[in-house]
């Protein structure tokens, strides 16, 4: 990161738009780890109910978000 | 509507087509056709960019921010992405974190690409903007203006100082320059 990144995030950090879109953001990277995550759990043989249990969700949840894909 | 279309037009969608793909879209967005305007640089609407000093690149770099992954915005949070992109890549292979369909914002497609509601009404103002100015094509200039009324083409053009009103009196003059000449 650049010093002038660092900059203009410190002076940004209470505007509520950067703060917004960070978060958005990071829920997208979340998305994606956990996609990542699931497929490399299921491909290792792990069950829905552990998955689950390793998320902290319930075994519906999770099947349901990543039955689709296939995984 | 696409029969108006004048060829560089229609090569202007094929464009966007290509660059949302790329792009791992699920959809042609209002961003995607912006691009492609610069990938017939013969086009009208290229000509205007380049005279209004609008670079591709400098568009580009608008659009990578607030993008699926936001570089910047996650820095604010602490989040180097790169050292996480690394340790994805590290664990599942080169580029796994942009293959996840998450990324892909909308999941699995293939063949032809729908136009995002924003691409489409676009479309439908640029020919409106063609009849409104008289012509009785749809070239990549009406495009422009079509761009230019809604969505995250018009937010990056309007932040670097493009607006409607003025690109539409650009489109005037170049065209009667060009009818002239």
């Amino acid at each position: 990161m650049t010093d002038a990144t660092q900059v203009a995030a410190a002076a940004s950090s209470r505007d509520p738009a950067v703060g917004l879109a960070a978060v958005a953001s990071l829920r997208g990277l979340l998305e994606s780890l956990e996609e990542l995550q699931v497929g490399n759990a299921r491909a290792q043989g792990w069950s829905w109910q552990q998955i689950a249990q390793a998320l902290r969700v319930s075994r519906q949840a999770v099947h349901k978000k990543y039955r689709r894909f296939g995984i | 509507m696409f029969e108006r279309f004048t060829g560089q037009a229609r090569a202007v969608v094929v464009h966007a087509q290509e660059i949302a793909r790329e792009q791992h879209s699920a959809r042609i967005g209002t961003e995607h056709l912006l691009l492609a305007l610069f990938a017939v640089p013969e086009g009208l609407a290229a000509t205007i960019l380049a005279r209004l000093q609008v670079s591709r690149s400098e568009i580009q770099a608008d659009l990578a921010r607030g993008g699926p992954f936001d570089a910047d915005a996650l820095a604010m949070l602490g989040i180097d992405l790169d050292e996480v992109r690394r340790q994805a890549d590290e664990a599942f292979g080169p580029g796994a974190l942009e293959r996840t369909r998450a990324a892909r914002s909308g999941g699995w497609r293939s063949g032809h690409l729908p136009f995002e509601p924003a691409s489409k009404k676009a479309l439908e103002l640029a020919l409106r903007e063609a009849v409104h100015l008289g012509h009785g094509f749809i070239g990549t200039e009406h495009l422009l203006l079509g761009l230019l009324h809604d969505g995250r083409a018009r937010d990056v053009l309007v932040a670097r100082g493009v607006g409607l009103d003025g690109t539409r009196a650009l489109v005037e003059e170049l065209v009667r320059k060009r009818q002239a000449g």
